[in-house]
């Protein structure tokens, strides 16, 4: 939780992370430093290589940074076991992929209630907030339909409903409009504005898109790993 | 609406039937390994069960009291008394069905042409049938005895050749009699044996215990041995050694392998033949399971480092990898009892008629002849048995697929890098 009230939801503090690309090394990101405040809606834009998705590995818990400190609702993620790490993705952090990567075998409503089933939400609970949702995102309908069955717009739906069922903290969203057509893009980020503005839901994109970009709250532009610019609009 | 949750149960279940020809073609290995095990165990158990109760039929029973020095130095010196009261105490036993007495030995059999020495049974037709019997049922020609004292022999049918006997032909019998001497009986030919066993058609003959007694000078309670039948030969030794506590001194019992030690043997190493053909059976199942199971995992990674980045725990992703493998062992279970049923159900009722693939010469083992007619027939416990071995070689089989996939790494798998 967010110790004394403190806004700031996600805070990066001088991080780098190097890769190591055979036997050469490969510095993603050059002592990053940024806040995110709770209720944001941020985009992170900048060109392949500046260090977005490796910013938002670092702030979904997914990868550790070589050396700075990523703390997330005021805990330090360097501090926590590989379990921790688990249950704070599952419990505070909820990811909108590129390529919308749900569950196959899963209908559109069971993908959505997933990260509630796995927190051991009960069924009543999940049906209430999933029945929501679906409606805030337009997939009324749509349940009972594998992901086959549903278009990349749908899909991308059913991530963003999966990603903010949970309530978490902070929703990263990877490209999550690179696979779909601009109206399904401009529809989509409409649905995450909305949910942002209704639910308070906070949101930190990376992303190449012009549209999403436009509508940003805050923008921060990476550079060779770095923030270059940091733009807030009201 | 939906009002369904999510389950790793289901999920697990529709996870199986993502590539179906894969599962199908693994669940058909399942299915076909357990068929083969069931088969192969089915004949092994009927086969070494008709054989040992055959043997127990034409001898000595499953379990026999019987002189304690008699196995050792068998003579009809050698006798047991109190057969009436050895008998009652063998009934109390609850997997005890029959116990009947009989006078087991060698004899000269002469007649005006020839001589021949033989195996000698003498057994109280009133007390037995064919269900203790077995040679009752082997009667070619003539009539079985009709009480303790008839005057009839019967011979097997080479036995008979060689004496150059038939029905109705007068045979001497000699032997020793309880103190030693040598003493001789006179039978007439009342009936003639074909077993299609060698060693019983050309060697051996069987008296009414009655008159064998008054030749070799036995008391009316007085016999060789007390042949002891069980509702399930896979007792004997349990009995024996509940019945060995309780005979009088000088008496002993032993189970069938003591008495029938080649036949002991050679089922002893049957068994462990199949055995090996069973372990051999599994391990080709476990490794395609393993096989479609790991590559399943390994097609899935990016699937699990999504599951992994939305909060599932690497032991989450465990029980769903071992819930799939489960799925394919009782299904593949499922698949194996309807592949087995009719086979099963034929080759247990009316089986396969293989004497043509023995030659004419019949098979046997320590006198017993092997079945003509392949039957089978399985223990249910070793039914059980073989379903629990193949669950738990498909679960084995899981372990390391299902491990494998709670050690994906997300950054790695997603590629978001």
């Amino acid at each position: 939780m967010n110790p004394g009230g403190n806004s700031v939801v996600v805070q990066l503090t001088d991080v780098t992370k190097i890769y190591r690309q055979g036997k050469v090394d490969v510095h993603a990101l050059r002592g990053l430093s940024l806040e995110v405040n709770k209720g944001e809606f941020t985009a992170i834009c900048g060109p392949s290589g500046s260090g977005k998705t490796t910013a938002l590995n670092l702030i979904g818990a997914l990868d550790r940074p070589t050396s700075g400190r990523v703390v997330l609702e005021g805990r330090d993620l360097a501090t926590l076991s590989r379990r921790e790490l688990s249950h704070l993705r599952r419990d505070r952090i909820g990811f909108v992929f590129q390529a919308y990567n749900l569950m196959p075998v899963l209908t559109a409503y069971e993908n959505a209630e997933m990260v509630m089933w796995v927190q051991g939400i009960t069924l009543e609970e999940r049906r209430r907030r999933i029945g929501g949702l679906f409606a805030a995102v337009g997939l009324e309908g749509l349940e009972d339909r594998r992901p086959s069955e549903l278009s990349g717009g749908q899909q991308q739906r059913v991530a963003i409903a999966r990603a903010i069922a949970a309530e978490p903290a902070v929703v990263l969203a990877d490209e999550p409009t690179a696979n779909v057509d601009s109206e399904t893009a401009d529809r989509l980020i409409g649905i995450m504005e909305r949910l942002n503005e209704e639910r308070g839901a906070t949101f930190l994109f990376s992303t190449h898109d012009p549209r999403v970009m436009e509508r940003a709250r805050r923008l921060v532009r990476l550079v060779d790993g770095n923030v270059a610019s940091d733009e807030r609009r009201e | 609406m939906s009002a369904r949750g999510t389950s790793l149960l289901v999920m697990a279940w529709r996870n199986l039937w993502r590539n179906r020809r894969r599962t199908i073609l693994t669940l058909s290995s399942v299915a076909f390994g357990v068929f083969l095990a069931i088969l192969f165990t089915a004949m092994q158990d009927r086969n070494w069960a008709d054989m040992i109760n055959l043997a127990a039929r034409l001898g000595t029973g499953h379990v026999t009291l019987q002189h304690a020095e008699y196995l050792e130095a068998p003579a009809f010196s050698r006798t047991v008394q109190e057969t009436g009261v050895l008998r009652s105490m063998a009934l109390e036993d609850r997997d005890v069905s029959r116990a009947v007495e009989r006078i087991i030995g060698q004899v000269m059999l002469s007649t005006a042409r020839e001589s021949f020495g033989a195996g000698l049974i003498g057994f109280d037709p009133a007390e037995e049938d064919s269900s203790t019997f077995a040679l009752i049922s082997a009667i070619a020609a003539g009539e079985p005895f009709t009480t303790g004292d008839d005057p009839g022999i019967m011979l097997g049918e080479r036995l008979a050749s060689n004496l150059g006997v038939g029905l109705g032909d007068k045979v001497i019998y000699t032997t020793t009699d309880k103190s030693g001497g040598i003493v001789n009986g006179l039978a007439r030919v009342s009936a003639i044996l074909r077993s299609g066993a060698p060693s019983i058609d050309g060697a051996l003959c069987v008296l009414p215990i009655d008159a064998l007694r008054d030749v070799l000078g036995y008391a009316e309670d007085e016999a060789t041995v007390v042949a002891v039948f069980l509702k399930d030969q896979r007792r004997a030794d349990a009995v024996a050694e509940r019945l060995r506590r309780q005979v009088m001194s000088g008496v002993t019992a032993l189970p069938w392998q003591a008495n029938q030690r080649e036949l002991a043997a050679f089922v002893a190493i049957k068994v462990g033949g199949a055995r090996f053909m069973e372990l051999l059976i599994a391990v080709l199942v476990a490794a395609g399971i393993f096989n479609t199971l790991f590559v399943s995992v390994m097609e899935r990674q990016r699937e699990f480092g999504i599951m992994m980045a939305i909060g599932w725990s690497p032991g989450r992703l465990f029980r769903l990898v071992m819930l799939e493998s489960a799925w394919l062992g009782i299904v593949g279970l499922v698949a194996a009892a309807l592949v087995t049923a009719w086979p099963y159900y034929y080759l247990s009722t009316r089986g396969i008629d293989i004497s043509g693939l023995m030659g004419p010469d019949t098979v046997e083992v320590s006198g017993v002849a092997m079945p003509s007619v392949f039957r089978v027939g399985i223990y249910p416990g070793h039914a059980a048995f073989i379903a629990c071995a193949a669950l738990v070689a498909v679960l084995l089989s899981g372990l390391y697929p299902a491990w494998k996939a709670g050690r994906v790494d997300p950054v790695e798998t997603i590629m978001l890098v």
